[in-house]
C-alpha cells in the first residue's frame, strides 16, 4: 500500500486530500507545515510526498529542497499542491527539484489521477 | 454561484461537503488572525514575516473557498491575495486605504461564507464593488511589471532548462475600453467557462461579454468590450481555465494575437501524453516524474546504498497517526455533563455524610475508597467546568477593530490597551457580557476622548489610551474599562437629572451623582451622534450586567478619565461552600469570600446608633449583620444564642455575620433559585445537602450593601 505524506497548513485541506487518498487505498501521514513534514519524512519513508507551497516555518519549495538534499528522498516524487498557478512559481518548483504541481482548486478525481501517474 | 458550488461538490463520486464544516471554521480563524495582524502592522516599518502571515491567511481562505466551490469568497480572497503579494514582495507600500479595504473584504468574506453555511440562504451581500477597489489598489501602482521581481526571477537560472519567453510584454494598463477577442480552450466541457460570463455581470464597470461563434469544437470564443488590462483579465479567469488556455486578443490592433499568457519554452505541449489535463504538470526529467524512468533509473544507481537502506527502513518504521488537537463538541452535550457531575457532587457528599457515623477501625478500607472518592469527584468536577471556561480575550480581541474604525469616524485617536485577556469565564457569561462592554468602550471612545486638537490643548498627549482588563477577584471576575479622556461632567449630570424630574441634590456624593448616569434614557452627550448618546445606553448595560447579578460602578475624574468597573459572579455550577448554623437552618457562604472566623465574647460587640452593631477586630470595626434577624428564623432553643462570628468579604468591604455554628466545608451544587421559586433578597440560590435538606446560599455582596445603609 503506497504511503503518501500530505502536507498543508490548512486543516480542511489535509482532511479532504487525505480523505480522497485514504479512500483510494493509500495510506497517508498528515504533515501540518514543512518542519513537520522534514521530520516525520525522516521517520518513515514516503512513496510520494504532496505539499502546498504557502506554509508558516518550512514553505513546500524549502521542504522539496531539504528532501532532495536527503539520499532517499532523491528519486522519489513529489509534488507541489498549491494555489500559485504563476509560471515562476512552476519554475522554482522546478529548481527545488519537485517532481510536477498540481494547482489548486483540484476536485479529488484530479488528484487521484495525477498521483496514479506519479505512484507506480 | 451557488450552482458551481453544487456543481464541483457533486463532480466525482466525492462528496466534499462533508468538509465544509471545518473549512468554515478554519476561514473564520484566518480571517480572525488576518484582522488581528492588519490592524497591529505599522504601516512603516512593516516587515516581511508581518505580511507574509497576513499574506498567508488570505491565501488559505482563497485555496479552501476555491477547492470547496464558494466562488464569491475566492474571488473576493484572490483579490486580497494579489495586492497582498504585491505588498509581501514590496512592490507596493502598504497604506491605510489598503489596511481599511482588505479589513472590509474580510467582513464581506465572513457574511459570503456565513451565507454559504446558512445553505445560501438570503441575498449574498455584493463584493462587486470591493473587488474593484482592491484591484485598482493593486494594480493602480504596477510599475513592477516590467521590472521582473529579482528574487524569483533568479531562481530559473538554477534550473536545468532556463528558457523563460515572454510573449508579448504584458499590455499596459489601457484607459479606455478596449474591444477584445478572447478564445479559451482547448476545453474539457464547454460550460466550464459559464462562470467567466458571470463575471462580468457581476463585476460592475468590468465590462461587456458577448460569445462569439467558435471554429473549434473545444473552444469558446468571446468578444469583451473592457477597460481592464489583460493581466486583470487573466487573474479574473484562472479560477475558470488555466491561463496558459486563453488567448486574449485586440481587435483595436490589427496585430496577430497576442498569447497574452507566459509560455515556457519547454513546457510540454498541452495535448502531450504527459499533461494531458489543465492544472497540472511534472518537469521533464525530474526525479519521480512519469515517462523520466530513464533518469530515475540513473538516480537510483548514483545512491544505491541510500535507496536500499531506505526500503528497509520503511518497513520497520512505525505508522505515526495525525493526531487531532482539538475537537469541537455541541454546547448541551457539556451542560449534560456539568449537569450529571453536579448530581454525583450531591451523591458524593451523601456519602461522606453517611459514613461520618461509622466506626474508622471497623470500616477502614470503605473510608478509604470514600476519600478517593471525594478526592475524584473534586477533580472531575474542575475537569468538567474548565470546559466551559473560555479566555476574556475572545472578548477583547473584538475591539480593536471597532475602535479603530471608530475613531477614524470621529476623527480621533486612541490607542487601546488589553490586561488579563487569560482571564477566564464561563461561555454563557462571556456571550451576554459582550454587548454592555462594546457599548461602554464605545461610549469611553465617542464621550470620553477628547478631539485631538483639545487634548493637546489640555496638555495631554494628542492619542487617548482605552485600557480594558479583567481579573479574578475573590469569587467574581472585575472588568475595568479606563480611558484618560475628559471624565463626566457632575454639573452637567446634575443639571440632566433636574431637567429630568430626578431627585438630585448638590450635596449627593459623587458616586451616587455618577449612578445617575444609569437612569433609563439618560445622556448627557452634548451632541446626539450616530454613534451613542441616543439615550438607551448605559440603562440597558446596567440591566444587563445586574441579570448576570453583576454591579456596575463608576470612578471619575473630571478632565483625566474615567472608570467603569464591571464586578460579575464566576456563576460556577458547583461552588466551594461553608455551611454554617443558624437556629435549625443551614446556609451556605461562598467559600471564596469567607476571610476568618472566631468565637466572639458579647462584651466586642458595640451597639451604635440606629441599633447597628459593630465588632472590634484587631483595632479595626465592622459591621455586624446577625443572620438571625436577617432571616427571621425561628429559635425554639432560647437557652442557645449566635456568638460565632464569620468575617466575609465582598466589594472591597467586610462584614462580620453572627451564626451559631460552623458546620463545615463542602462543594455544592448551585440550583437557580429564581427560576425554581422567586428572587429572595440576600439570597444568590439554594443547594440540596448531603441529607437531602435544602440549604440557601448568602448573597455575600448584598450583605455587604446591606450593612452600609
Amino acid at each position: 500500500m503506497p504511503l503518501i505524506l500530505a502536507v498543508d497548513d490548512s486543516p480542511s485541506m489535509r482532511k479532504m486530500v487525505s480523505f480522497t487518498l485514504t479512500g483510494a487505498g493509500y495510506q497517508v501521514v498528515e504533515a501540518v507545515d514543512g518542519q513537520d513534514a522534514f521530520e516525520k519524512a525522516q521517520a518513515q519513508l514516503f512513496d510520494l510526498v504532496l505539499t502546498d507551497q504557502n506554509m508558516p516555518r518550512l514553505d513546500g519549495l524549502g521542504l522539496t529542497r531539504k528532501l532532495r538534499e536527503h539520499p532517499q528522498y532523491k528519486t522519489k516524487p513529489i509534488l507541489m499542491l498549491t494555489t500559485e498557478s504563476s509560471d515562476l512559481m512552476k519554475q522554482a518548483g522546478r529548481a527545488a527539484g519537485a517532481t510536477g504541481w498540481l494547482v489548486k482548486p483540484f476536485d479529488p478525481a484530479r488528484l487521484l489521477d495525477v498521483i496514479q501517474k506519479v505512484i507506480k | 454561484m451557488a450552482e458551481a458550488h453544487q456543481e464541483s461538490s457533486g463532480s466525482g463520486d466525492f462528496d466534499l461537503s462533508q468538509f465544509y464544516q471545518i473549512f468554515f471554521e478554519e476561514a473564520g480563524e484566518n480571517l480572525d488572525l488576518m484582522e488581528q495582524m492588519l490592524l497591529n502592522m505599522d504601516l512603516e516599518t512593516a516587515d516581511d514575516e508581518e505580511l507574509n502571515g497576513i499574506f498567508r491567511c488570505a491565501h488559505s481562505v482563497k485555496g479552501g473557498a476555491a477547492t470547496f466551490g464558494f466562488t464569491d469568497v475566492a474571488e473576493l480572497t484572490h483579490q486580497m491575495e494579489s495586492l497582498l503579494d504585491k505588498l509581501r514582495r514590496h512592490e507596493l507600500q502598504p497604506n491605510a486605504m489598503m489596511v481599511d479595504v482588505l479589513l472590509e473584504s474580510a467582513d464581506i468574506s465572513r457574511s459570503l461564507l456565513a451565507r454559504h453555511q446558512a445553505g445560501e440562504a438570503g441575498e449574498p451581500p455584493s463584493s462587486a464593488d470591493l473587488v474593484r477597489r482592491i484591484s485598482e489598489l493593486a494594480s493602480g501602482a504596477t510599475p513592477a511589471v516590467s521590472t521582473p521581481v529579482p528574487a524569483p526571477a533568479s531562481a530559473p537560472v538554477a534550473a536545468p532548462a532556463p528558457a523563460v519567453v515572454v510573449a508579448a510584454a504584458e499590455t499596459p494598463t489601457v484607459k479606455g475600453e478596449r474591444q477584445l477577442e478572447i478564445r479559451m480552450g482547448p476545453l474539457e466541457r464547454l460550460d466550464q467557462v459559464d462562470p467567466v460570463k458571470d463575471l462580468f455581470r457581476d463585476i460592475a464597470g468590468l465590462g461587456e461579454i458577448v460569445d462569439l461563434p467558435s471554429d473549434q469544437p473545444n473552444f469558446r470564443v468571446f468578444k469583451v468590450g473592457t477597460s481592464s488590462s489583460n493581466e486583470d483579465l487573466l487573474d479574473l479567469f484562472a479560477f475558470h481555465v488555466a491561463r496558459e488556455h486563453v488567448v486574449i486578443r485586440d481587435l483595436g490592433e490589427e496585430a496577430d494575437s497576442t498569447p497574452a499568457s507566459v509560455t515556457w519554452a519547454d513546457d510540454p505541449p498541452p495535448d502531450a501524453p504527459l499533461a494531458p489535463a489543465p492544472g497540472f504538470g511534472f518537469f521533464d526529467g525530474a526525479p519521480g516524474a512519469p515517462g523520466a524512468a530513464k533518469t530515475v533509473a540513473s538516480a537510483a544507481a548514483a545512491e544505491p546504498r541510500g535507496t536500499a537502506k531506505a526500503g528497509g527502513k520503511a518497513a520497520a518504521a512505525p505508522l505515526a497517526q495525525p493526531e487531532a488537537a482539538t475537537i469541537r463538541v455541541a454546547i448541551n452535550k457539556v451542560d449534560q455533563l456539568i449537569n450529571l457531575v453536579g448530581e454525583l457532587v450531591i451523591t458524593q457528599a451523601m456519602l461522606a455524610q453517611n459514613s461520618r457515623a461509622l466506626d474508622p477501625a471497623m470500616n477502614q478500607q470503605l473510608l478509604a475508597g470514600l476519600a478517593d472518592l471525594d478526592r475524584n469527584t473534586r477533580d472531575l468536577q474542575e475537569s468538567v467546568m474548565s470546559i466551559r471556561m473560555i479566555p476574556m480575550s475572545i472578548v477583547f480581541s473584538r475591539f480593536p477593530r471597532m475602535l479603530r474604525d471608530l475613531a477614524s469616524k470621529l476623527g480621533k485617536k486612541v490607542d487601546f490597551v488589553t490586561q488579563g485577556e487569560a482571564t477566564e469565564l464561563d461561555k454563557g457569561l462571556v456571550e451576554k457580557i459582550t454587548d454592555p462592554l462594546t457599548h461602554l468602550v464605545r461610549n469611553s471612545c465617542d464621550h470620553g476622548i477628547e478631539m485631538p486638537e483639545d487634548r493637546l490643548a489640555k496638555g495631554k498627549p494628542e492619542t487617548g489610551t482605552i485600557t480594558l482588563s479583567a481579573a479574578h477577584q475573590g469569587g467574581s471576575i472585575v472588568i475595568e474599562v479606563r480611558d484618560d479622556g475628559r471624565g463626566l461632567n457632575r454639573e452637567k449630570i446634575l443639571s440632566k437629572a433636574r431637567e429630568r424630574g430626578l431627585d438630585v441634590s448638590d450635596q449627593m456624593s459623587d458616586a451616587d451623582v455618577w449612578q445617575l448616569i444609569f437612569a433609563p434614557g439618560f445622556s448627557t452627550a452634548d451632541v446626539v451622534t450616530d454613534v451613542s448618546g441616543r439615550g438607551v445606553g448605559m440603562d440597558v448595560v446596567k440591566k444587563n450586567i445586574a441579570a448576570l447579578n453583576g454591579t456596575v460602578e463608576i470612578d471619575s475624574a473630571e478632565g483625566y478619565g474615567m472608570r467603569v468597573s464591571v464586578r460579575l459572579p464566576l456563576t460556577l455550577a458547583i461552588m466551594d461552600g461553608m455551611s454554617v448554623g443558624v437556629g435549625d437552618e443551614v446556609y451556605i457562604l461562598p467559600l471564596s469570600s469567607v476571610v476568618e472566623s472566631f468565637q466572639v465574647k458579647p462584651d466586642a460587640v458595640s451597639t451604635v446608633g440606629q441599633g447597628s452593631q459593630l465588632v472590634k477586630v484587631r483595632d479595626e470595626y465592622m459591621p455586624v449583620i446577625e443572620l438571625e434577624k436577617v432571616f427571621q428564623v425561628p429559635r425554639f432553643d432560647s437557652e442557645k444564642s449566635s456568638d460565632i462570628m464569620v468575617v466575609v468579604e465582598a466589594e472591597g468591604s467586610r462584614v462580620a455575620l453572627l451564626v451559631d455554628e460552623l458546620l463545615g466545608q463542602q462543594q455544592v451544587v448551585v440550583k437557580n433559585l429564581e427560576t425554581n421559586y422567586r428572587k429572595v433578597p440576600n439570597v444568590s440560590g439554594a443547594t440540596i445537602l448531603g441529607d437531602g435538606k435544602v440549604a440557601l446560599i448568602l448573597d455575600t455582596s448584598a450583605l455587604v450593601r446591606r450593612s452600609r445603609h
